[in-house]
């Protein structure tokens, strides 16, 4: 009778053989028990490997968008010292870009010279993407010195066809191929015209590359496969250290590729973020009622087991490590389910995963492994705490009243669920107040929902019984009985209808957005330096040519003179801001209007609210890398006129709306109109865009025709692909969460068979009890749905207005309908849960 | 239902001092039990002492209280007030873990609804108090009881293979195992029938005259109770009267 024989060999033993042979008997339940577990487990462990594959491929296609997963970008010539930096880190590849502006005509020199923007790339370019040419294959690192490929509209602009020839700076150059697509071509904003594509000793051959030229260099580095956002942020980390000259490198990485896309792939990472936390939580569900049905299934044999001498503790380490062996198997189909995610994904939705199924996501797998065995042990702690409950004079009498847990039991195993959902939270979103907020956002919703269920059990109590019918009757009173389990279920089925609910709202209103992200109605081609005395042939020729949506405005060309009141020579000389040294000397195009332009939203200040200043709205990013604010003053030189602005008003501009967007906006009136161009945009139909950019070219030879439909067509592609993710991944999550759903109500259901054999011998038939256990699942189902449902409002609402900056309110109207439709579900897997018992002969489940 | 005893080994008294010694006492033992807004006393100030090696007969109808004694003389329940003391250690000073290890050490028990453990055969079932208690030699002892039972040969049987008298014979083998100095038994025949039980009782005395055990047996049956050298009758919760054979 001494405390140390626990720790003895025997002891030991005897709980791992009935750890194992726990597993025995019962193989139904017991089938029932490890696929609830391995569905909820897999929840968690299927869906990080698919966040991890849909990752992968938005990363494809992100990487894509800059053909690297770093880009090294200088408008000067990139430091020796960063080569070095790259070899001594051991990067996979890198390749060279360089881009200019440069002036293309034909070669016998009869058609106006094209502003175009060259580009020479070397031999690995692009590192990821594709360069699509006509006469398919050609690469522009393997072009000859004397060749070039080209856009058809400077080929259409010059009147020359593949194998024609072009002059640029004074030397003959073949078109060897017309440019289809190039993958790194997304911000149009600073595009100076058509691109032509030269070799690096193409580039040397036209001599154009001299002190002072306006060069934008490009170092494209592929780190390795599958590189993660933080291996590139890593780089980027290591090369501003250790690269002399990095304040004048500007770094751009793969998942923040462009301001078009960079918002849809942060917003794609936040819903991704949600996805796996929704998981766990729904996994934890699934873990929690299974284990809490099992127990008290097994209550004889835990009360038989503390007859015989076993501590209450030694009965947990049992039946913990049973749960946990189940959970292995759980997780390990989890994971296979994973790992064949991309296999299947890519079968199912081949636009998602256009470059294959990638490789294996090993190391999603190994982090859904640890992530869906701690869940299920965490998860399993408060049922498990039943154990301490179970009186071993239960042997004796059934009816022996339950012993209270242990306060240190019930404390710890609440703190380590919690700790844990915490701890797992942070796992897979990387931040803590997220996590923190998950946590306590759940921990509130337990509590509500325990309240609530608490409250319809009182309720039903006390609900006066006379005038029911038979049926309602009774299945109102099996909600009040004591020993129901009404808690527990309720707390499942909300926080199931929440996960379920959450997701749809969210993931639709996502895929609304997304689909919306390429606007059907964005202008397709862009018209620059339309002279004044041009514009008006200009428009009829657009009108004719069918286009729509036109929109124009004024452009003035001009270079800052001084920023808060500091000449921009001084700051240039003292490298302020370094790398922003283009930002101060390039020339900007600044244009006026009456009000704010579509797709830009006032963060400070007022439009054109100080009545004695020539007044400045400035864009926000761009306000901040020359840093300033309101009330500094910006001064320009506008073809020799100096004039100076004081900034009254920021600026957001949503850049993904692809319509025409400027840093600077300066108050009408002040500039003079006859200085500038116009710029124009406008949507015409694909068939029609050549016979447009003929007219254009005979009649105005120096208005530049812009065709980004090419571009247009990439992001709305990308978009869709995530589009696409995001319907599949809220798809399989919403559909495991109804299973689990229906499991977590099947679980309750199981102990019913000898309720439903006492209720049919006293006469009750089959379809009496049907409608008797009806009712109970139904009410239940409604009030846990609807506390699920107004749960699901308030975080999606957050999510998406926090998470998302998604404007709008999620419709109330999915509360009643989340309620009925749980009401709905728990009544069907309920009655599914409860066939067999009420199909059997009431004899045989009262004599077993 | 009755059941006639063949060959009453279990009147065998004790014969020396060690064996005299007071292995169980109870003072003022009550239990009472609250069903709705009332208070019933299940068991009323009960005082008893059994020796090491006794066999004591608790006997009384239904209701009487037999069951809820015996749960709290093995610790497996507890009292409202009165105490129980083991080998001179109080029982209610215990909590589970200490109660669970009294139990461990040295009590046995046969259940009227035999308690084997489904999930594991019947020599798994035996096996298990002995590898709890670090019983050497447990399979090979497991094997031996369930031969001394008459079920050398369905070791490998699940309980849902075996008949109820079966069963209660594995739980007969499972309680001796580990050699406890104290068995109790709660109506061990009373969901047998007569032949199923009277061969049951005989393995069940028989295997505590050859290890000396001290039996405490509850039944309502007073033929049983007949065949143990002392028995005390319980009415309403409280000692109605002691023989003494």
């Amino acid at each position: 009778m001494s405390a140390g024989s626990a720790g003895k060999p025997g002891v030991r033993r005897a709980l791992l053989a009935l750890m194992r042979r726990e597993s025995r008997g019962a193989r139904g339940r017991l089938f029932f028990m490890t696929a609830c577990l391995a569905l909820g487990v897999a929840a968690v462990t299927g869906v990080a490997a698919l966040v991890a594959a849909v990752d992968a491929a938005v990363s494809r296609d992100a990487r894509s968008i800059i053909a690297s997963d770093v880009s090294v970008e200088s408008r000067r010539e990139l430091p020796d010292d960063l080569g070095e930096r790259l070899d001594a880190l051991g990067v996979a590849a890198v390749a060279d870009v360089v881009e200019m502006g440069t002036m293309v005509r034909d070669e016998a020199g009869e058609s106006e010279s094209v502003l175009a923007e060259l580009k020479a790339a070397s031999e690995l370019y692009p590192l990821f993407g594709q360069l699509v040419t006509l006469p398919a294959g050609v690469s522009a690192g393997a072009l000859a010195e004397d060749e070039l490929i080209a856009a058809p509209e400077l080929m259409a602009q010059l009147g020359v066809a593949v194998g024609g020839r072009v002059s640029i700076g004074g030397k003959t150059y073949r078109v060897a191929a017309e440019l289809v697509d190039e993958p790194d071509r997304v911000d149009f904003a600073m595009t100076l015209g058509p691109r032509v594509f030269v070799s690096n000793q193409g580039l040397a051959r036209t001599g154009l590359v001299q002190f002072g030229s306006r060069v934008k260099y490009k170092r494209q580095v592929k780190i390795r496969e599958g590189a993660t956002a933080a291996d590139a942020a890593g780089l980027v980390a290591d090369l501003r250290a250790n690269v002399e000259d990095a304040p004048y490198l500007t770094f751009k990485t793969f998942d923040r590729p462009s301001p078009g896309l960079a918002r849809a792939l942060d917003r794609i990472s936040s819903y991704l973020g949600l996805v796996a936390l929704l998981s766990l939580l729904l996994g934890g569900i699934g873990v929690a009622q299974v284990v809490r049905a099992w127990l008290g299934s097994r209550t004889p044999a835990i009360a038989t087991l503390r007859s015989l001498g076993f501590r209450p503790r030694e009965v947990f380490a049992a039946y913990f490590g049973h749960v946990l062996g189940l959970s292995l198997i759980g997780c390990l189909i989890g994971v296979a389910v994973g790992l064949c995610a991309p296999l299947l994904v890519a079968a199912l939705a081949p636009d998602l995963m256009a470059d294959g199924p990638g490789s294996v996501q090993w190391s999603a797998g190994g982090r859904g492994l640890l992530l869906g065995l701690g869940t299920a042990a965490v998860f399993s702690l408060p049922p498990l705490t039943a154990v301490w409950q179970v009186s071993p004079a239960r042997v004796l009498r059934a009816e022996a009243s339950p012993l209270p847990a242990p306060k240190s039991v019930r404390v710890l195993s609440t703190a380590a669920l919690i700790l844990g959902v915490f701890f797992f939270a942070y796992v897979q979103t990387g931040r803590w107040l997220p996590s923190l907020a998950f946590t306590g956002g759940l921990a509130l919703l337990v509590l509500l929902l325990s309240g609530a269920a608490l409250a319809m059990s009182r309720l039903a109590l006390k609900v006066p019984r006379t005038g029911l019918g038979f049926t309602l009757r009774h299945g109102v009173a099996a909600l009040a009985r004591p020993g129901a389990g009404v808690i527990g279920a309720a707390v499942a089925l909300g926080l199931g209808t929440l996960v379920v609910l959450a997701l749809g709202i969210v993931g639709s209103r996502l895929e609304e957005e997304l689909v919306n992200g390429a606007p059907p109605d964005a202008p397709t081609v862009f018209l620059v330096d339309v002279q004044p005395d041009q514009w008006e042939g200009v428009q009829e020729i657009m009108t004719s040519e069918g286009m729509v949506n036109i929109d124009s405005t004024p452009v003035v060309m001009a270079r800052m003179s001084a920023v808060a009141g500091r000449p921009i020579q001084e700051l240039v000389a003292e490298g302020a801001g370094g790398r922003n040294r283009w930002t101060l000397t390039r020339e900007q195009r600044l244009t006026w209007a009456e009000e704010l332009p579509g797709g830009n939203t006032l963060i400070e200040g007022q439009l054109w609210s100080d009545p004695d200043a020539s007044e400045l709205s400035i864009e926000a990013g761009f306000a901040e890398s020359l840093g300033v604010g309101m009330g500094d003053t910006i001064s320009f030189d506008a073809q020799g006129i100096p004039m100076t602005f004081l900034i009254t008003s920021v600026r957001e501009v949503d850049w993904a709306s692809f319509r025409i967007n400027f840093f600077l906006l300066v108050e009408p009136g002040t500039m003079q109109g006859e200085l500038g161009w116009r710029l124009a945009a406008a949507r015409i139909e694909p068939e029609r865009e050549a016979a447009l950019q003929s007219r254009i070219v005979e009649q105005f030879p120096n208005v530049g025709v812009l065709r980004i439909r090419p571009l247009l067509e990439k992001v709305a592609a990308t978009l869709g692909r995530i589009a696409l993710a995001v319907r599949l991944l809220g798809g399989f999550t919403v559909l495991v969460g109804i299973a689990i759903l229906a499991g977590a109500v099947a679980a309750t259901s199981l102990k019913r068979g000898g309720e439903a054999a006492l209720l049919k011998s006293l006469g009750l038939t089959r379809r009496g009890v049907a409608g008797l256990f009806a009712i109970e699942y139904g009410l239940l189902g409604l009030v846990a749905g609807a506390f699920g449902g107004l749960g699901a409002l308030l975080l999606s609402w957050a999510f998406l207005h926090f998470g998302l900056q998604l404007p709008g309110l999620p419709s109330v109207a999915s509360v009643p309908l989340a309620a009925v439709g749980t009401a709905l579900l728990a009544v069907v897997a309920g009655l599914a849960a409860s066939a067999k018992p009420l199909r059997a002969s009431p004899i045989d489940t009262l004599r077993a | 239902m009755t059941q006639s005893i063949t060959t009453p080994r279990g009147a065998v008294a004790p014969q020396d001092d060690a064996a005299s010694e007071a292995l169980l006492t109870c003072e003022g033992l009550t239990k009472r039990l609250r069903s709705g807004e009332r208070e019933i006393t299940v068991l009323d100030g009960v005082d008893l002492t059994v020796r090491a090696a006794e066999f004591l007969a608790i006997v009384g109808p239904s209701g009487s209280g037999k069951s809820t004694l015996l749960g709290l003389l093995a610790g497996l329940d507890r009292p409202t007030s009165g105490s129980v003391k083991i080998r001179g250690e109080a029982l209610e000073a215990m909590d589970e873990d200490a109660l669970a290890l009294m139990r461990r050490g040295s009590v046995g028990f046969v259940f009227q609804s035999f308690q084997l453990l489904g999930n594991l055969t019947a020599r798994e079932n035996v096996v298990l108090p002995m590898e709890l208690s670090g019983f050497p030699d447990a399979d090979a002892r497991a094997e031996e009881l369930l031969a001394q039972v008459g079920l050398g040969d369905r070791g490998h049987h699940y309980p849902s293979q075996l008949s109820g008298g079966e069963q209660q014979r594995v739980a007969v083998a499972r309680a001796f195992g580990p050699k406890p100095a104290l068995l109790f038994a709660d109506e061990p025949t009373g969901n047998l029938d007569s032949e199923s039980g009277a061969r049951v009782l005989e393995m069940l005395l028989g295997l505590r005259d050859e290890l000396g055990t001290a039996l405490v047996l509850v039944t309502h049956d007073l033929e049983i109770a007949e065949g143990a050298p002392r028995a005390i009758y319980l009415r309403s919760g409280k000692v109605e009267r002691e023989e003494t054979r």
